[in-house]
């Protein structure tokens, strides 16, 4: 028996997922996280080869999710970097796109440079805009640099114009690797794409983590070890692809984004055992709700994300979050407009119903409407539905003279409002009719709005998986192999230098088989993906690229995609106009095996699932009398109509009157939401 | 009547609305203007006018975009559907030539729901300078193409005629083109947008919703006003000049701060000029309204019941509300910021934990053209620069960033470099040209520009005389300074002109301090 472990580091839990893949048979753990992350991370693993009786030879595929990067931004824990630029443009990084966060605070702040001024540093040298260079750069100003670089603990190099020839940017490394002992990134191997800000910052932040993502994992691979297991140490990255431990740490600003990637990767597997390939993932906890894409079987994309003020340009996987979760507290503002959040109880005081705080919570408000049960356990705790119906009584209800359920009808609607506003941003914004996909909700709080939220986006489908509170965790078991890259290569897609585009997409695939090469995966795919515009756009559409051998046909077609693409997007094309390709993209893709598509469950009871009927409050019919049951209980070929309450371990799902579920031999339930209201 | 849900509901719904359309503006624009620097926004109405929803990029759009809609229910008796209005007339409900905005009726079946209106800055509209925003000109024909609202969609129908005729009297037709086609889309979106959400919720509701988000702003505006302190609060400042006559311009005003109304009188302010700098009487209501959001409550949804509690006196034919036939290109860059520079200042006292010391109170608009070596096509390129942010009464003023009524973004060194024949040599925070105070004022920025052609380049800039004002006994930030490089020369330009630039000349423009806070 050899299994593979995925283990994803929350912000309280950490999760474990043991799969067997002979068997598909899956094992769930959780073990409270720890600082540094790495103790709790042993110490599960210690307490999962315990409970199963497993040999340390017997695990074959360690997979990690952590947010040790996007911790150590949030918390100011970069590494001491320095920054080497063309002469003249020293403040690029701080001066950014010269615009502020907030058109209308007089008090907007902005993020502080991951390197301050004293240690931007310039050398005198320039290339042109087709990478000619007009200013050599001179080895003897580098050397006279090193010595003031001495104590930076990594060192980040960006030039205008180093995406159309590193030439300079590989110069100083080499003249630098000869004085100092100091990891040394480069824009062009990091971002090879136009645009200096972007691209300088996003070199400066993959340094700033070089040496924390370094360490971390270097101190976690060696505590492993001590552990006997011998499996390789695989980290997730932004992209929702995994990478060897001992790479992750050169491109480290990679794995900024990856918290929530897991999620959206199991998802996706989800969906696809399911039958399901266009996907809505809604993640909805305490204090946030992401939701994100699964489009023809792929996670959605995006080549931008921003943390804390502060740009990065790589592929991730598409998420948008908003503050609105359980924990959202319900309010009256000045105009006495009822409003959620974006302000939250947390976990102290919580919702009114844990018994401490007196402001209402959305929580409370699907407690005071029976949606949620007293007597249920919540995270551990019994739930006070008097205390939630006094704060919604006092606090939201009799102040603006409505009953109690009209004020937590309107508290849950309102958080869906503000739901269907974050999908919409995904979708409609993006080009994509809702309508066309299925809901997959998780999170403790998404089964309880997934029913409404569909019916408000017309939705027909609604999927809660049974393993929704380790998704994060499968995710990481079931992610390929994936490395991106890019390079830009702006010419007009009808006549473009042929022979160079080839050379690049060659040295391209031969970057990525040499990081693809240190491990075993079953295959690598290659897709080429062409970002194009109509010249005069600057934003450009990645279209794909056919075919092994670069031709005018197979760059025709392309064009052909990028006016349908366009069309799509943005309800117009413009047939005439010059079409230029921008950006080259390789996607490279070592699949790793796929368990079997049939996952059994640990633990799952059989036998009665019902439990008594209790009286619900719906928006437009009012009290009803739900049937209740017990999620674990549930198999196939279970059926049921709502209005009903299926109450599981880590989150509780509505069924809305006229939407009916069934389970399917995944253990998924499945909700038929009946179209559009 | 809306009770309080519905309210917030259908609010998300619409100002969602207004958001979809803004994205979609910025995505299918064609010129870098717009889609890298987002100088565009976009707007709801109702069927009076009235404005229920905006998503703005940059201030100098908020609260001028009604006039827009109110200029279009003036000049047309009935609209039908498939109608698109066009128009930039600064006397006519525009602010300034290149902002061009687009109205389109919403008709739900016969019935007028309301309107979708959105604006963006062409990076040329013809005129004498490429670019359109000549420092030199002397009266509103000068500055470009002048479009008095016109139906340029009758009926679903393009007008050909009209369209070629727009076309015909800009530099860059092409470009025009994708970016008309873009505003046409985006108030697509908003109709489309706003029909579903009337059918999901019937048009009585919707009516019923458009009135009570308009009395629900005025509440909380009123509610703010009453939480700064009465009285009535006066200020003067001045522009350099106009760009023609070397003589400072004034503007001042008189703010009456009684509980939950404000009264801004501009009396007293310098008379129109012959120089580009008249705003127009809806660029000083953007920019009164932008100050009052900022110190009072700008989480405030931005529409029509915002401006109920706020009176605006602004006598005609003064630099706050030019007539024809002024130039006014400079009314919305510069006079705006000058007149929320006087706001501040005068309501300082009122809100004294707010207020903060001038920002560098200009936009620095760049522009240049000419013929493009490397294609032989004519192009105008037209940017603005960042400067320093005035001291808080907490702390510094930030360095290099745009200010009050101008947010838009920078157009990336390589973006330009590969498009246009010019070198940028520099791009770095000016040290040194911050206020000094307890709290430091921001500082400027230094821009090198080196011409690789023959580039026909204007400049229309401010605070190169009239330095930003320190609050509370900090210091004013540095001036702003435009020097020409020649081989053999460097000479000083004037702030506001043009000049024709030959291949190796270098533009170094210096943007003017933040003033700073306190004594040191």
């Amino acid at each position: 028996m050899s299994l593979h472990i995925g283990i994803d580091v929350g912000g309280t839990f950490t999760d474990f997922v043991v799969l067997d893949p002979a068997s598909g048979q899956l094992e769930l753990f959780k073990v409270p996280s720890t600082r540094p992350a790495s103790d709790g991370v042993i110490s599960g693993l210690q307490l999962v080869m315990q409970r199963l009786g497993l040999k340390p030879e017997q695990i074959a595929r360690l997979v990690h999710g952590s947010t040790v990067a996007t911790n150590a931004i949030l918390e100011g824990r970069w590494a001491k970097t320095a920054l080497l630029t063309t002469e003249g443009f020293r403040d690029v990084l701080e001066i950014g796109r010269q615009n502020r966060a907030s058109l209308y605070d007089l008090s907007v702040e902005r993020p502080e440079p991951l390197v301050p001024r004293a240690r931007r540093l310039t050398l005198s040298e320039r290339l042109d805009y087709q990478g000619r260079i007009i200013k050599a750069l001179d080895a003897s100003q580098v050397k006279r640099l090193a010595p003031a670089l001495k104590d930076a603990e990594s060192i980040a190099v960006c030039f205008l114009f180093s995406y159309m020839n590193p030439a300079h940017e590989r110069q100083v490394r080499t003249l630098l690797e000869a004085e100092l002992q100091v990891p040394i990134t480069l824009s062009s191997e990091i971002l090879p794409e136009y645009r200096e800000y972007e691209r300088t910052a996003t070199t400066v932040m993959s340094a700033a983590l070089r040496p924390v993502v370094g360490q971390y994992l270097e101190a976690l691979d060696r505590r492993v070890r001590e552990l006997q297991i011998r499996a390789p140490l695989q980290v997730m990255q932004s992209n929702a692809g995994i990478v060897p431990a001992a790479q992750a740490a050169r491109q480290a600003v990679s794995m900024l984004f990856s918290g929530p990637a897991g999620g959206v990767e199991g998802s996706r597997f989800i969906g696809d055992q399911a039958g399901f390939a266009d996907l809505i993932t809604l993640d909805m906890g305490g204090t946030s709700t992401d939701v994100s894409l699964v489009l023809g079987g792929k996670v959605g994309m995006r080549t931008e994300g921003v943390l804390e003020g502060r740009p990065v340009r790589m592929p991730m996987v598409d998420i948008h979050s908003i503050g609105a979760g359980g924990g959202s507290l319900a309010w009256i503002d000045a105009g006495r407009a009822l409003r959620v959040g974006p302000q939250s109880a947390g976990s102290e005081p919580g919702p009114a119903c844990y018994g401490k705080g007196s402001q209402p919570t959305v929580t409370d408000a699907q407690l005071a409407l029976g949606r949620l049960d007293e007597k249920n356990t919540l995270g551990g705790r019994k739930l006070d539905r008097g205390r939630a119906e006094r704060a919604i009584f006092d606090e939201i209800a009799r102040p603006l003279g409505l009953s109690l359920e009209e004020a937590a009808a309107g508290i849950i609607e309102i958080a869906d409002a503000q739901m269907e506003r974050a999908v919409r941003k995904i979708t409609v914004e993006r080009g994509h009719d809702p309508r066309k996909f299925a809901l997959l909700a998780f999170g403790g709080a998404g089964p309880m709005h997934a029913g409404s939220l569909a019916r408000r986006l017309g939705i027909p489908t609604v999927i809660v998986p049974p393993v929704a509170g380790v998704l994060s965790a499968l995710g990481l078991l079931v992610a390929d192999r994936v490395h991106d890259l890019i390079q830009t290569f702006i010419q007009p897609v009808e006549a473009p230098d042929l022979a160079k585009m080839g050379r690049f997409f060659k040295q391209m695939q031969r970057n990525a088989e040499e990081r693809l090469r240190d491990e075993a995966v079953e295959s690598v795919k290659f897709s080429r993906m062409l970002e194009m515009r109509y010249r005069g756009q600057s934003y450009e559409l990645p279209v794909e690229l056919a075919g092994e051998v670069l031709t005018a046909e197979a760059l025709a077609e392309a064009a052909r995609r990028f006016h349908q693409a366009h069309a799509q997007l943005y309800g117009y094309e413009m047939a005439d106009r010059p079409v230029e390709i921008v950006n080259l993209r390789l996607r490279a893709i070592g699949q790793t095996p796929k368990p079997p598509l049939k996952l059994s469950m640990n633990g799952a009871k059989r036998g009665s699932a019902s439990r008594p009927a209790r009286k619900v409050y719906f928006h437009e019919q009012g009290w009803l009398e739900a049937q209740v049951f017990e999620r674990e209980g549930l198999a196939p070929p279970f059926k049921l109509a709502g209005p009903a309450v299926i109450e599981g371990r880590e989150s509780t799902v509505v069924l809305m009157p006229h939407q009916t579920t069934c389970v399917d031999e995944h253990g998924n339930l499945i909700i038929a939401c009946g179209g559009a209201s | 009547m809306i009770d309080p849900i519905t309210l917030e509901v259908l609010k998300n719904a619409v100002i969602g609305a207004a958001e979809e359309m803004n994205a979609a503006l910025i995505r299918t624009a064609y010129s870098p203007n717009i889609k890298e620097r987002r100088d565009c926004s976009c707007a709801l109405f109702d069927a009076q006018g009235q404005m229920v929803a905006q998503a703005e990029n940059i201030p100098v759009h908020l609260g001028a975009m009604p006039f827009s809609v109110k200029a279009a229910l003036e000049h047309f008796e009935e609209f039908e559907r498939g109608d698109v209005i066009v128009l930039n007339d600064p006397f006519a409900g525009g602010a300034h030539l290149p902002d061009i905005t687009f109205v389109t009726p919403i008709f739900v079946e016969a019935q007028l729901l309301g309107f979708a209106a959105n604006r963006a800055h062409h990076a040329d509209v013809g005129g004498m300078r490429p670019g359109s925003i000549a420092g030199d000109a002397t009266e509103i024909y000068q500055e470009g193409l002048r479009i008095p609202p016109v139906k340029l969609w009758r009926s679903g129908q393009l007008d050909h005629d009209l369209w070629s005729m727009i076309l015909s009297n800009v530099r860059t037709p092409q470009e025009r083109e994708g970016d008309l086609r873009a505003q046409y889309a985006a108030n697509e979106i908003g109709r489309q947008r706003l029909i579903a959400i009337a059918q999901r919720y019937g048009i009585p509701t919707m009516e019923g919703f458009f009135g009570e988000i308009l009395d629900y702003a005025e509440r909380r505006t009123r509610v703010a006003i009453s939480k700064m302190k009465p009285g009535r609060y006066e200020a003067e400042d001045f522009l350099d000049d106009d760009g023609i006559d070397d003589q400072f311009v004034a503007v001042r005003v008189t703010v009456t701060v009684e509980p939950e109304k404000i009264t801004v009188d501009f009396s007293g302010s310098a008379p129109q000029v012959r120089g580009p700098l008249n705003a127009v009487f809806a660029v000083t209501a953007s920019a009164t309204y932008y100050t009052l959001r900022c110190l009072t409550d700008s989480e405030i949804p931005p529409n029509a019941g915002c401006y109920r509690p706020i009176e605006i006196y602004v006598p005609e034919g003064t630099i706050v509300n030019a007539q024809l036939p002024a130039a006014v290109v400079g009314g919305n860059l510069e006079t705006s910021q000058r007149i929320v520079d006087v706001l501040l200042k005068a309501l300082a006292p009122a809100v004294p934990d707010k207020a903060i010391a001038a920002c560098q109170g200009t936009m620095n608009s760049v522009t240049f053209g000419g013929i493009n070596p490397r294609t032989g096509e004519p192009f105008t390129f037209y940017e603005t620069l960042a400067g320093g942010f005035g001291a808080r009464p907490n702390k510094d003023g930030i360095d290099a960033i745009h200010s009050h009524m101008t947010n838009t973004l920078n157009t990336p060194i390589e973006v330009l470099e590969t498009l246009y024949p010019v070198r940028v040599e520099r791009y770095e925070i000016r040290e040194g040209s911050g206020g000094a105070g307890r709290f430091r004022g921001g500082n400027g920025l230094i821009r090198e520009i080196r011409a690789l052609a023959h580039l026909s380049f204007s400049l229309l800039a401010d605070r190169r005389k009239t330095p930003p004002y320190g609050l509370a006994g900090g210091s004013p930030g540095a001036c702003g300074e435009d020097l020409l490089i020649r081989t053999k020369a460097t000479i000083r330009l004037k702030a506001k002109g043009s000049i024709q630039l030959e291949p190796g000349d270098v533009i170094r423009i210096s943007t003017p301090g933040g003033g700073g806070f306190g004594n040191a």
